[in-house]
């Protein structure tokens, strides 16, 4: 066993091209928190501009095939840009994109030929920005009781009504990826679609939900959420992914990558901050660090992040060793959840009311405390909920029912 | 034993409850949560009325002299909102420090004025070394031709954003507890108070930049306010533990609503046994929070004594409510982070009562120090 990548000369080349390239391009001061909602807006811009250009590298989407405007790049080379965008506290691709990660990675499985072509590049260049659809009122961890958004076919063309919640962030998107019900009165399993459509057509409007979280742009999740309006929505049958009324199939891929399938490497931030957050904050004239009910609560704090990591680092490598994977994917996100939200007790207990506020002269630096304090409860739901991953664990364990479930498969077609 | 409500605490239970329905139903309370003062200067009125204000406030001071687990009837009520607004702050931790505290000639001027709700106290006892013990205040006066004069910066005071008038704990000798009390105007020429912004609900900052108050601002005699103090804690953190069961009840009561109501997969959730845990779960963190106040509010009450249940109900209560909400969060997921829900009100004050006064480490050594272990 090997836990370290070990890099060519090559491969420590290509890290100093990139640390050098990023250093001349990533926009100035892009981490910062928005000061407004222009400010916030601009940001996003700035994000937008540089993901074009990592994109047209090919290392917005580095592993992502060559032939349809991805970097192609092997899977070593790909962790490499993934720590030096890291490093910068950034990720790749830098703005929540979770359509385009999703409905990529779907479209490789399951789209036609053609379908690849018109729909990878402009994702892996970075020219769009994609949100995934699929909450509804009526379902959300119930994913399959998908029913209110209805797509029916009228010619050359599918119609979309309905309304999805709980979905995309802000500053708007250029592409939906969506499920919606093609055969409302089929049986269950057998009645949905996938579509990836362009978000700015006739018929659909927005309107933003107030939630408990916050934070915007970068990373997977994002702390704002919109309620989307279909009404009477056009979209060609080319949107069509995975044939009709295949949707629930298509999902197994976008779920498993969505619940943690695909792994994760790289730092944790919180914690690096939190570290240095308790090193420098002192009581009593005595850093945090050194006090022993602090050391006790980090210490478990920094077990369980090291554990998140491992399991990431563990689903990591079985993707891209292509090995065989069961219950890997939700236990990485059942884990990474639990620990998050058991964690915002920890933390209040051992920073006190600190971790509470955003002030500048009484909160920690960017309030970063404090997005934890709400995001650690909000992060539960997204992506299917802890129940729902406990759920799919003991099914793929062997444990839920009469036959064993098979993890999705996340490999497409390859360059 | 009779572990009942008595009839009038049933009366008074009820008139708290269509009160709260009717003027402080969720859309009023989430409306509530972004506004800088806690205080809605309606509501205070009509709670006036109604002699909120003055429920511990002995008779001979304008108030109605109930006893603790009478108006632990209504902290639950208003909990359940949770209302906010200097009730506690002013009516229950503000009456009794002035009460424990004050001389008989300052408790006149100052309670009768509490409880009819015209005055607004607020107790400051926190620095930014946020430690609840005497120990932490720092703060010293400077004495200036027979006056104090106060430099300085009092942290996670609560409601100072409404108070009109602050009960300040200095420090005025070398000894642990040489803590003496102070009543400033809070509108005085510099004092300043400012709601800290984030998950946290109206703790706020407030800043003396040479603020002079007279000799006679002095509450009792020098040295004497931490013992003051603690007597006055000693009540009070019943009550807030009363809010903090009715905040819980309140929260068990949306997610069993929730479970029922909720389908998914053809069923309402709450046949997942999952869901169950979670409730389940709830409804221990509320009921330990619950038995764990009454029995310290009786020995209260019954002139027992009562400093171990005290601080034990506060540890209790302190870890029941956040966690109480974690649980509810998880039987509700997406609908319960939408803010015009309702639950995320409850979820930031669980936060902001958690250190209020103690966090539960610092509750569970009281405990263990008055069990003399
Ligand atoms: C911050 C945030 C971001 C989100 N982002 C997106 C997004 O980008 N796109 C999108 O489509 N959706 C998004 N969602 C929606 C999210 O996927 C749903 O909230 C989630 O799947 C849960 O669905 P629900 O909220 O309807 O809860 P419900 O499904 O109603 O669940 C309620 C409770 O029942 C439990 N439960 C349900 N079924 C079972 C079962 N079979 N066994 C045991 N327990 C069960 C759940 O665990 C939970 O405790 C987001 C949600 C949040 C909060």
């Amino acid at each position: 066993m090997d836990f370290e990548v070990t890099y060519t000369e090559e491969q420590q080349q290509f890290r100093r091209e990139v640390r050098a390239w990023l250093e001349t391009n990533v926009p100035a001061d892009v981490q910062r928190t928005p000061t407004s909602p222009e400010d916030n807006y601009q940001r996003y811009l700035e994000l937008r501009a540089f993901g074009r250009k990592l994109g047209a590298k090919g290392w917005l989407y580095p592993t992502a095939p060559a032939k349809y405007g991805g970097g192609g790049l092997d899977v070593d080379y790909a962790i490499i840009l993934e720590e030096e965008v890291d490093r910068l506290d950034l990720s790749l691709p830098p703005y929540y994109d979770s359509g385009g990660r999703l409905g990529s990675a779907s479209i490789l499985v399951w789209g036609t030929e053609e379908q690849r072509q018109a729909f990878l590049p402009a994702i892996y260049h970075g020219e769009v920005r994609t949100w995934q659809l699929l909450t509804e009122p009526g379902a959300g961890s119930d994913l399959a009781g998908v029913r209110t958004t209805t797509a029916v076919r009228d010619g050359d063309e599918y119609v979309i009504k309905g309304q999805k919640i709980f979905v995309g962030s802000d500053n708007g998107a250029d592409r939906i990826w969506l499920i919606a019900c093609t055969a409302p009165n089929g049986r269950r399993h057998e009645n949905l679609s996938w579509f990836m459509i362009d978000a700015n057509l006739p018929g659909i409007s927005m309107q933003p939900m107030e939630l408990m979280g916050t934070g915007g742009e970068g990373g997977t999740d994002s702390g704002v959420k919109q309620t989307v309006f279909f009404d009477d929505v056009r979209v060609p049958a080319f949107a069509l992914v995975g044939g009709e009324n295949k949707g629930w199939t298509v999902a197994t891929t976008h779920l498993e990558l969505e619940h943690g399938g695909g792994g994760r490497i790289g730092r944790n931030r919180v914690w690096d901050r939190l570290l240095r957050y308790c090193q420098e904050t002192k009581r009593d004239g005595v850093p945090l660090t050194q006090q022993p009910d602090v050391r006790d609560s980090l210490a478990d704090i920094y077990i369980k992040t090291e554990i998140t990591r491992l399991f990431g680092l563990r689903n990591f490598y079985l993707t891209y060793a292509r090995k065989a994977k069961s219950y890997e994917g939700p236990q990485l996100s059942y884990y990474r959840k639990t620990a998050g939200l058991w964690m915002t007790g920890a933390i209040l207990e051992m920073v006190g009311p600190a971790a509470l506020t955003t002030d500048p002269t009484w909160g920690s630096s960017a309030g970063f405390l404090e997005t934890q304090q709400r995001n650690g409860i909000v992060s539960v739901h997204p992506g299917g909920t802890t129940d729902i991953q406990r759920v799919q664990m003991a099914r793929r364990i062997g444990i839920g029912r009469s036959t064993r479930e098979k993890a999705g498969t996340v490999h497409g077609a390859e360059a | 034993m009779d572990l009942a409500l008595t009839e009038s605490q049933e009366l008074l239970r009820s008139t708290a409850r269509s009160f709260m329905e009717r003027e402080a139903p969720v859309d009023v309370i989430v409306g509530l949560q972004k506004v800088e003062s806690s205080l809605a200067p309606d509501l205070w009125k009509k709670a006036a009325q109604l002699g909120w204000l003055g429920i511990v406030v002995p008779t001979e001071y304008g108030g109605s002299g109930d006893q603790l687990s009478d108006a632990a009837v209504l902290y639950e009520e208003i909990g359940r909102g949770p209302l906010p607004g200097p009730f506690f702050s002013s009516g229950v931790l503000g009456a009794l420090t002035v009460l424990e505290g004050a001389t008989e000639e300052q408790r006149r001027r100052i309670l009768p004025r509490v409880a009819s709700g015209e005055r607004v106290l607020t107790v400051a006892i926190t620095e930014p070394n946020t430690s609840w013990g005497p120990t932490g205040v720092t703060l010293a006066p400077q004495g200036r031709n027979g006056s104090y004069v106060l430099n300085g910066t009092k942290l996670f005071v609560a409601d100072a954003t409404s108070a009109t008038d602050l009960v300040v704990a200095v420090r005025t000798g070398d000894g642990p507890t040489d803590v003496s009390l102070l009543h400033v105007d809070a509108r005085a020429r510099g004092v300043t108070a400012r709601r800290l912004p984030g998950f946290v609900s109206w703790q706020c900052e407030v800043t003396f930049d040479n603020v002079e108050v007279p000799a006679t601002a002095l509450l009792g005699g020098a040295q004497r306010g931490w013992a003051a103090l603690d007597r006055a804690l000693e009540r009070a953190l019943p009550l807030l533990c009363a809010y903090i069961v009715g905040g819980c009840q309140a929260v068990y009561e949306k997610s069993v609503a929730y479970a029922q109501s909720r389908v998914q997969f053809g069923v309402p959730i709450g046949r997942f046994q999952r869901v169950q845990d979670h409730v389940i779960r709830l409804v221990n963190h509320l009921d330990s929070a619950r038995w764990a106040t009454w029995e310290a509010l009786w020995k209260l009450d019954t002139g027992r004594p009562a400093a171990a249940s005290v601080h034990m109900a506060k540890a209790v209560a302190s870890e029941a409510y956040p966690e109480a909400c974690n649980a509810a969060h998880e039987v509700h997921a997406g609908m319960g982070v939408l803010v015009e829900y309702g639950l995320a009100a409850h979820t930031q004050m669980s936060r902001t009562l958690f250190n209020y006064l103690g966090d539960p480490r610092w509750h569970k050594r009281r405990m263990a120090d008055a069990l003399e272990w």
